[in-house]
């Protein structure tokens, strides 16, 4: 489900104030980091929300709203990627050795493909139950809405730094 | 009959035929029978038996006297052999057009369906897709050709995979697949994918590259929707691409609540002149300054946002009926504060939703 851009953000907005009204009051002492903390939680709930259960990632960010925040760089797993394929393509060739070349190459492709798959479901909020076919399109409709989440909170910040 | 049947098969599998008896064909019945067949009504269960004999008896009798090479033969004996292997039942006709369906020569045509390609193909290139329907087709025509002598099945066994191989250069006019298993053109209620050259045919690939097909239709998507991805080629690239730019939105999110989160209270807003055109249309009369706090705000620090939160609020709910006549202040709070006092969030939710209209 696609929803054009437009409507998406409204409703987003719509949401995302009905939800910072009602955080704002459950906490008298917060520091800045359970502001923060507050204010992402209400983004992420109303653009969850805002897609008004369509969609697989929508229902896993409403029923668990703690993601862990994507720490870990590229670099360490792209190294990481490189020394089980080579172990593998050894261990791969030990095992075969007259495989043809077209075979390790597709084998060592399909290593490739399925390890940033689990990447991908990982990031995806729900991503981990999901087949193939699902994850590509609940990544289409994760990245709209982040998309619209992150205009909307940039032109609010823009707008309250402005003065 | 029988005999002859018995000499055709045997020869189909070994040469070409020579003229006499291909002469000798001609006058059985058995070309009586084909002719019959030919002309039998098409209904739809036998649309691909009929397909199959469009070829005319003359054309078959043709193809069976080319020397050119083995494989025309047995591409073109099928059709003769076929309704030999259906001779063999007291009821041939009737069988023919009652499992056509089910296409009774796809049980030999389980070995030699690339033959009966190529004449069919010249006549029904579109609706030869029976991907699924292959899984039917073994199961039924075992069932109904039990008599079919297992010798000759396995010498066409033998000769297919060599056919195959030469079929695929072969000059007919067949543009799809000859791999592709045809003695089936009924519209079953299956996914029809097209099986492609050189490709295999067994239901669990073809099944395997429609779900493939599918994914990489929404790759496409996903590329298009990700900038800097459509000159990539390659699934690993494009999702390494993809996951990029995810992360990166996720990590601007953060950035931008906490950049929120430290936003001073004090803003200036031009409400007014955003609002004006809107006014008319969208709001209430007596809701217009409703995101106009009636306060001035002092310049606080972050603590004290908090503090004028719940003032804001008590105020806001006394103050209820007088906002109608408040004047727009210079000072404006952000934008929580100044829709925590209007009356209703659903007018608040609109009224921001527009001024974030005209905003974005």
């Amino acid at each position: 489900m696609h929803l054009p851009h437009s409507t998406l953000k409204q409703e987003f907005v719509k949401k995302w104030i009905m939800g910072l009204q009602r955080c704002k009051f459950s906490n008298k002492k917060m520091s800045i980091f359970e502001r923060k903390k507050a204010i992402k939680l209400s983004a992420d709930t109303a653009m969850a929300s805002a897609r008004k259960g369509l969609t697989c990632w929508s229902r896993a960010l409403i029923s668990n709203p703690d993601r862990p925040v994507p720490t870990t760089t590229r670099r360490a797993s792209s190294a990481c990627k490189k020394i089980v394929k080579r172990s593998r393509r050894i261990r791969r060739t030990a095992k075969c050795g007259a495989a043809r070349k077209g075979q390790i190459t597709r084998s060592i492709a399909q290593c490739l493909v399925r390890k940033r798959t689990q990447i991908l479901k990982s990031l995806i909020p729900g991503g981990e139950f999901m087949n193939e076919v699902c994850l590509i399109e609940e990544t289409l409709d994760y990245i709209t809405s982040l998309r619209v989440q992150v205009d909307v909170m940039r032109s609010l910040a823009s707008a309250s730094a402005h003065n | 009959m029988e005999s002859n049947a018995g000499t055709t098969e045997t020869r189909s599998n070994v040469t070409v035929p020579d003229g006499g008896e291909v002469a000798a064909f001609e006058s059985l019945q058995f070309t009586d029978e084909i002719h019959r067949l030919i002309s039998a009504p098409g209904t739809d269960n036998a649309s691909s038996f009929t397909a199959l004999l469009e070829l005319p008896a003359t054309q078959v009798v043709e193809l069976l006297h080319s020397p050119e090479s083995v494989k025309l033969i047995v591409a073109s004996a099928p059709n003769v052999e076929d309704f030999k292997g259906s001779f063999h039942f007291p009821s041939n006709t009737g069988l023919i057009q009652k499992d056509a369906r089910f296409s009774v020569f796809s049980g030999e045509g389980n070995n030699k369906n690339e033959k009966s390609n190529s004449p069919e193909m010249t006549s029904k290139n579109s609706s030869a897709n029976l991907e699924k329907a292959v899984k039917s087709e073994p199961a039924e025509t075992v069932s109904s050709l039990p008599l079919v002598s297992d010798p000759t099945m396995e010498n066409r066994n033998i000769k297919r995979k060599d056919r195959e191989k030469k079929v695929k250069g072969s000059t007919k006019k067949s543009k799809t697949a000859t791999n592709e298993r045809l003695e089936d053109a009924e519209k079953l209620p299956y996914v029809h994918v097209r099986a492609r050259r050189g490709q295999a045919t067994d239901s669990h690939s073809l099944a395997e590259r429609a779900r493939r097909e599918k994914i990489n239709a929404r790759m496409k998507l996903l590329q298009e929707l990700v900038p800097g991805c459509n000159k990539i080629s390659g699934t690993a690239l494009v999702l390494d691409e993809i996951i990029n730019h995810v992360q990166s939105l996720q990590r601007q999110v953060e950035f931008l609540s906490m950049r929120l989160a430290t936003v001073n209270p004090r803003i200036d807003f031009n409400l007014d002149s955003l609002f004006t055109p809107e006014s008319g249309s969208t709001m209430d009369g007596g809701n217009f300054p409703s995101l106009v706090t009636p306060l001035i705000w002092p310049d606080v620090q972050v603590n004290g946002y908090r503090q004028q939160f719940q003032h804001q609020w008590h105020f806001d709910t006394l103050k209820q009926p007088i906002w109608g006549r408040e004047e727009v202040c210079n000072n404006y709070v952000t934008l929580e504060n100044s829709l925590l006092s209007c009356d209703s969030s659903a007018n608040s939710a609109t009224l921001h939703a527009n001024q974030l209209k005209m905003e974005l």
